[in-house]
């Protein structure tokens, strides 16, 4: 396919989350810039990857080691797993402040050694996130058709022309790639908002870009929006499942998600206080499809995807909350990959430490 | 004998190992890591002859106050730790916003401005509420991956934890607000707060803040005060909002245009007080004598979140959830004084 990648630079000022996009592609975000970047990261020909597990103890230290680091300095941000090849690819920050560095490594499969992906010479391209096109953006033109500023708006009787102001800063929190679109979640460093971003790709002008806001119901009676901090697309892209940076885990089907509209989900489950979700995969096996929520109190959440399509929006404030789910005893759990049909790699935090371990999803 | 030491090479730093031999292999790790038993693979970067010498020179820098391990043929040279340049404490906290003596209990957002560029990572141990008795407030503050820093990284937004604020969470029906009303408390970053450089602040920063009841809201525009300037003249338009309201949002949610050309902005200079409580919009010419409106966007919001277009969490049985801007907007109109 015609993916719309130039032979560029990526220019990387923080390690942002990774999706997966089509063919070659991987999308990630830089959060100091606030944008998003598409890169194609060539899949090596060494032959079948093997399916053996990925288990990688200490993965922090081994990175800070070829970074020339202590593991302090190492912030996984996060990884994904990349088809064909299996190599497992690493979104890490070196360093902080003025010296800090993003760097995209790979995990090999095979063996298991890191090494940097370039990120010089590589067919790229990025998206700014910022709501206000840039002055050479061909979406002004498209958008206003006029060589005047701004974007016209009427209010009762009343038509204005007004330039909106860009987000300050929005950082995003997750991001996946469905049929053609990059769906984008972040928080905002002003207004807090519930935005999930449906960005057409190939990256392309006007009109390929809605940002609509997403409210959810809490027990039947208060309505609310926020940042959604992790999300995952479900049942072939047709829902998304999203959890709240104050919990609650929402469904969408995703033909409500349009352009401009307010959507509304339905909460079926909630993390509970003092937990914040992290990560979340799916997977399935002869029970079905599965939904895997990482979070910062309970061991790592396995769900139903039938019993979400079942559940009826949460109405009583008590515990338990919302569709079962069972917690397994794999605690730390920070981030989450699908590995290949029958193994979930996980990012483990335990003993200080950063630890790479293959899941089977028979033993979840 | 073999000795490493720092060095440079084509004006790049490097590890330089003398007397090692022309064939010797040289590699260099993170003291950390050798130690770890985990067998890490060695720093990335090249080594390069000069002269007699071997050159390390590292493909990322090295980092200030970290040992590396200088291993020559298998063997363990040297372990040197990188020389960390002594710096002043320059950097101090410039303000923590809102600039205001008493929050609404649902409180949902401070800012820190820094004077300088900071490091990331350091708010969950830097940054803390604590009561007039010294302790923290548990759990109030939203833990998040990525802190939210402004371009500049110089200003830090802080979130309390909203699932604690808003109503019908299990979070809030367990733990119940962050704050208490009556219950003055402090917004508290100390000094160990590294800036961009790695260096300490000044000094720690806190301020003090009473509390008061929720403010659950919508922001309505129409309920502000208005000083209309004087047709002719150049003299500021001064909005006075019925609360506090979020100073960065008011900063870019609020312009002025001229209804009967066509809404054009008038071009001018707006200023927001520090404690959020108004506004002033000076322009750049002087006032015509027609209907000008102050357009405003409807997310901007006040300290507890509720925004032109909603309040922070709507109880559906008392109405419809959305204000009644539209396309985006909510519009107060004015008309300048005659002269």
């Amino acid at each position: 396919m015609d993916d719309g990648l130039q032979v560029g630079t990526v220019e990387l000022g923080t390690a942002g989350p990774l999706a997966l996009g089509p063919g070659a592609v991987v999308f990630t975000a830089d959060n100091l810039a606030a944008k998003v970047i598409a890169l194609a990261v060539d899949a090596p020909d060494r032959g079948p990857a093997g399916d053996g597990p990925v288990d990688v103890a200490d993965l922090d230290v081994r990175i800070g080691a070829l970074l020339g680091c202590d593991a302090d300095d190492v912030v996984i941000r996060d990884l994904l797993v990349q088809r064909g090849s299996g190599d497992v690819l690493l979104s890490v920050q070196r360093g902080r402040g003025d010296t800090g560095t993003a760097v995209l490594l790979r995990l090999r499969r095979d063996d298991a050694s890191i090494e940097e992906v370039p990120l010089v010479d590589v067919p790229t391209a990025s998206w700014s996130l910022t709501d206000a096109p840039a002055i050479d953006d061909e979406r002004v033109d498209a958008r206003v058709g006029l060589p005047d500023e701004g974007e016209e708006f009427t209010y009762g009787e009343l038509t204005f022309r007004l330039v909106k102001e860009p987000v300050r800063t929005s950082t995003v929190t997750d991001m996946a790639y469905v049929d053609g679109e990059l769906l984008v979640a972040g928080l905002s460093n002003e207004e807090f908002a519930s935005k999930l971003r449906r960005i057409a790709f190939p990256f392309v002008g006007a009109g390929q870009d809605s940002n609509l806001e997403i409210f959810h119901v809490s027990h039947g009676k208060w309505e609310t929006a926020a940042p959604i901090r992790t999300f995952v697309p479900y049942a072939d892209g047709a829902s998304v499942l999203a959890a709240y940076t104050c919990t609650p885990v929402v469904h969408f089907p995703m033909a409500d998600l349009g352009a401009g509209s307010k959507a509304v989900g339905r909460t079926v489950a909630e993390l509970g206080a003092v937990n914040t979700p992290l990560d979340m995969a799916t997977y399935r096996d002869a029970d079905g499809e599965h939904l895997l929520v990482a979070n910062t109190t309970h061991g790592l959440l396995k769900i139903s995807c039938a019993d979400i399509d079942a559940q009826t929006p949460l109405t009583e404030p008590r515990e338990p909350v919302g569709v079962p789910r069972e917690a397994s005893d794999l605690e730390g759990i920070v981030r989450l990959a699908n590995l290949d049909d029958r193994h979930v790699l996980v990012l483990q935090r335990a003993d200080g430490h950063h630890h790479l371990r293959t899941v089977k999803t028979e033993s979840l | 004998m073999t000795e490493a030491s720092w060095s440079t090479l084509e004006g790049r730093h490097c590890l330089r190992v003398h007397g090692a031999g022309g064939g010797a292999h040289l590699a260099v790790w993170p003291a950390s890591a050798l130690a770890s038993g985990t067998a890490p693979p060695p720093a990335a970067g090249e080594v390069v002859a000069d002269g007699a010498d071997l050159c390390f020179v590292p493909r990322f820098e090295f980092v200030e106050g970290t040992v590396y391990a200088v291993v020559v043929d298998d063997a363990p040279v040297a372990e040197l730790v990188r020389h960390r340049a002594p710096r002043r404490a320059t950097t101090e906290v410039l303000g923590i916003d809102p600039a205001v003596d008493q929050v609404p209990r649902n409180l949902l957002r401070l800012y820190v401005r820094f004077s300088a560029r900071m490091s990331e990572g350091q708010s969950s141990s830097h940054l803390r509420l604590v009561d007039d008795a010294g302790q923290t407030l548990p759990y109030a503050l939203l833990v998040v991956d990525d802190e939210l820093w402004d371009g500049d990284r110089r200003r830090l937004t802080v979130l309390l934890d909203p699932a604690r604020i808003k109503r019908g969470l299990v979070a809030h029906d367990t733990l119940g607000y962050p704050l208490e009303v009556g219950a003055a408390f402090r917004v508290v970053v100390d000094g160990a707060f590294l800036d961009a450089t790695g260096t300490p602040l000044r000094g720690g920063a806190s301020r003090r803040f009473e509390v008061g009841p929720d403010e659950r809201r919508r922001v309505d525009p129409l309920a502000w005060s208005l000083t209309v300037p004087v047709a002719g003249s150049d003299q500021a338009l001064r909005v006075v909002f019925d609360r506090p309201l979020d100073v960065a949002l008011v900063a870019r949610c609020l312009t002025v245009a001229t209804v009967a050309t066509g809404g054009h902005r008038v071009e001018g200079t707006g200023a927001v007080a520090p404690d959020g409580g108004s506004w002033s919009f000076v322009p750049h010419r002087p006032w015509g004598h027609e209907v000008q409106a102050i357009v405003v966007d409807e997310i901007l919001e006040d300290l507890a979140g509720n925004s032109v277009r909603r309040v922070f969490d709507h109880d559906l049985d008392a109405g419809p959830p959305s204000g009644p801007s539209q396309g985006g907007h909510a519009v107060v109109r004015f008309v300048p004084a005659p002269p």
